[in-house]
């Protein structure tokens, strides 16, 4: 099995009476890529922010690269918050050394591969640009630079797709990737499952302040039935004792969920009513509706603790 | 070095750097210039009002011999206190059939800064006075004794003829070394004054802009606020040392340009008074120690006014809060040094003590100690506890931070109960 970098167990955190993270669970495997989903108002954050030591849990435990105490690695961890935010004052490579700095990196070595880092996502022509004079991605292209500049062994980050463009969420991706190969374990946290499908090892979804699933990605998708969608041959409108109660039609094809164990029985039921098939397909559902019914009216929820809560 | 003071240092820098290298920094930098410049220009105010004619005047309705009297006195008056407030100008009026009004006639003169006004016999005046018991009638009442005195003897000589002598070298070192201890408190009061509020800004950049999670992240608050304070004290070294430089070349072309004319003077001025001698003015710690510990307490002041000016700036949650901040700041600074200077005019006392010990007051009250008691080892024990405080009020500011900021860690009994 392999090692993990961060363990977590049974993390509470109280902001007032408002309970934002409920006895949370986590194991990150060494050299994964992990993804933190869940809705606005989840608890995603706050738990992220007590993996890094940022604030401390009222209740539970937590290990940083084996360590129970997260500042004392924090050099060798990159880190993106949420609420992005840089000096705008500073040139990208100031800005970028100045991260490293903070975790260790020599100010004239993170400058150098600061700007190696830039010209290989394509932004080398603003190096010596001051901030504020950036587009809104480009800086965050810069944060998310400065973020792992010192090469750390952990990388997280909070939303990193948020405020991106297509073209942007892709050189991300294709970030994430190169510094996966490299040896580093990334955790983040996405609400888009687009995302979190195509990069996730594993992922945990936070729902209602409680963890409410954790595995890998098909697993999540096992969570739901197969669906089957299904356009007669012959264009019938009804199909008794084909199609199960809950089937639901849209246009000429119709919509159910199915057991894995009861797709060869209706199959050869489907041969045998002689309605033939113009067009059927038997589909795991995506992450994104795994996704809704694990955390189902949770969603909702949270949208109102969090209005409650501000 | 050990990671949070690597932190610290990085944090130091790069906030340095980011202030020093702004147009608004010479404007901070040469600050002293329109103080001067405007010091200047009220002084010159001042003194053009001054001589526009508005001298306090007393004024006597008498006959014309006594009159003549009376003004051989005030003209012995300002001989003898040429300068000194409370002499006043005296003017004369020839007394006709109603003296008692027209003084009252004369006293309320709009266009005449008159005090008071006399009338009578001056053996038995009648003096009316614009504030009952002011100098101004005294001085009338003690015109009109020499007046008498001298209608009597026949002229206005002294009767006694003093000899001054100088008190001597070395004898009134008490008075100069009060003087050298208050001196020494001032400077460092307007040097913190000038520099140390500034801190209570220093973390508004990182909340306004969101960085302060990514430091938050990467280094221990304590090294964060370490960092700011010290980037800060790093300000206020650099605008000190300018201004030294500044005055120490200043002086010497001074000297370069005007040597002859200072020689001369310097020539005439040890015929007069005898050779000067530094000794005299030496602090009882002697001046390196006492220099020395001036820059110690001065660094020790800032870095504890400071620390609590950047932690209470820390969490005021916008710039109009930091704003209405800083006249509570300017007036603890006030008190501390008002502290600080009683405790140097007062050398030896329970309050100069009193002062000497609280945190807050102790860099001004020890610096003014240095100059009256030669001990060195209460500065010892003042830098250590100065020090300690340091450290004490920088924890109490990252967990007033880390709870009322970060909403972090489980605060005090008081607040944990409220809170669940």
């Amino acid at each position: 099995m392999a090692s993990t970098v961060i363990e977590a167990s049974g993390l509470v955190k109280y902001f007032g009476d408002f309970r934002a993270v409920d006895g949370i669970d986590i194991s990150v495997p060494q050299g994964s890529v992990y993804g933190i989903l869940g809705p606005n108002g989840a608890g995603k954050t706050t738990t992220i922010r007590m993996l890094l030591g940022i604030i401390d849990p009222d209740e539970g435990t937590r290990s940083l690269l084996g360590s129970a105490n997260p500042r004392s690695v924090s050099d060798r961890v990159g880190y993106l918050p949420e609420e992005r935010g840089l000096y705008p004052g500073m040139k990208a490579c100031e800005v970028i050394a100045f991260m490293g700095a903070l975790r260790g990196l020599d100010w004239s070595a993170g400058r150098k591969r600061g700007a190696e880092m830039m010209e290989q996502v394509g932004l080398s022509r603003v190096v010596d640009e001051k901030i504020r004079k950036m587009s809104k991605g480009m800086a965050q292209m810069v944060q998310l630079i400065g973020s792992i500049v010192h090469r750390p062994e952990l990388i997280v980050l909070d939303e990193p797709f948020s405020g991106l463009d297509p073209v942007n969420q892709g050189r991300l991706e294709a970030l994430i990737g190169e510094e996966r190969a490299r040896g580093a374990t990334i955790v983040f946290s996405t609400h888009v499952m687009a995302h979190a499908e195509r990069l996730c090892d594993r992922l945990a979804i936070i729902a209602g302040a409680k963890r409410r699933f954790e595995g890998t990605v098909d697993e999540a998708r096992g969570q739901l039935p197969l669906e089957v969608r299904y356009t007669p041959g012959d264009g019938a409108a009804r199909l008794d004792g084909l199609l199960p109660a809950e089937a639901t039609r849209r246009g000429d094809s119709f919509r159910f969920p199915i057991e894995d164990h009861a797709v060869a029985a209706w199959l050869t039921r489907l041969v045998d009513s002689g309605h033939g098939v113009a067009s059927l397909s038997i589909e795991r559902p995506g992450l994104h509706d795994a996704f809704v019914h694990i955390v189902g009216s949770d969603a909702v929820r949270d949208d109102a603790a969090m209005g409650d809560a501000k | 070095m050990s990671s949070g003071l690597r932190q610290t240092f990085v944090i130091a820098r790069r906030d340095f750097l980011s202030i020093v290298a702004t147009p608004t920094f010479l404007l901070f930098l040469l600050a002293p210039l329109f103080m001067l410049g405007f010091g200047l220009v009220g002084g010159l105010g001042a003194s053009a009002l001054d001589g526009d004619g508005s001298d306090n005047i007393v004024i006597a309705v008498v006959s014309p011999a006594d009159a003549a009297l009376l003004h051989a006195a005030d003209a012995q008056m300002h001989r003898d206190y040429p300068g000194k407030s409370g002499i006043y100008r005296l003017e004369t009026v020839v007394a006709g059939a109603n003296p008692e009004k027209q003084a009252r006639i004369l006293a309320k003169k709009d266009d005449k800064n008159v005090y008071s006004a006399l009338f009578g016999t001056l053996e038995r005046p009648v003096i009316i006075e614009q504030n009952e018991g002011g100098l101004s009638g005294r001085y009338l009442a003690s015109l009109a004794e020499m007046a008498v005195r001298a209608k009597a003897d026949g002229s206005m000589r002294p009767l006694v003829q003093p000899e001054y002598q100088d008190l001597g070298s070395g004898a009134n070192v008490g008075v100069t070394r009060k003087a050298l201890g208050f001196g020494a408190t001032f400077i460092i009061f307007m040097l913190t004054l000038l520099t140390a509020g500034q801190t209570v800004s220093t973390l508004a950049e990182e909340k306004a802009n969101k960085v302060i999670e990514i430091l938050a992240a990467a280094a221990p608050l304590e090294s964060i606020f370490a960092g700011k304070v010290v980037a800060m004290l790093g300000v206020a070294v650099l605008f000190i040392s300018f201004w030294l430089v500044v005055g120490i070349a200043g002086s010497l072309a001074a000297v370069a340009i005007f040597a002859d004319q200072a020689s001369l003077a310097a020539t005439s001025a040890a015929g007069s008074a005898g050779a000067f001698n530094l000794a005299d003015f030496a602090p009882a710690i002697g001046f390196p120690a006492f220099l020395g510990l001036g820059v110690i307490y001065f660094l020790l002041a800032f870095l504890l006014l400071g620390s609590v000016f950047l932690g209470i700036g820390a969490l005021a949650s916008s710039m109009r809060e930091i704003q209405m901040l800083s006249l509570p700041i300017t007036i603890f600074q006030v008190a501390m040094f008002g502290l600080g200077s009683a405790a140097a005019n007062n050398p030896g006392t329970t309050l100069a003590t009193v002062a000497q010990i609280i945190p807050f007051s102790s860099p001004f009250a020890m610096a003014a100690r240095g100059a009256t008691d030669p001990a060195i080892w209460p500065h010892l024990i003042a830098i250590v506890w100065q020090g300690l405080w340091v450290a004490l009020v920088l924890w109490l500011a990252v967990k007033l931070f880390r709870f009322g900021v970060l909403k972090s860690g489980p605060g005090w009994r008081l607040f944990r109960k409220r809170t669940r």
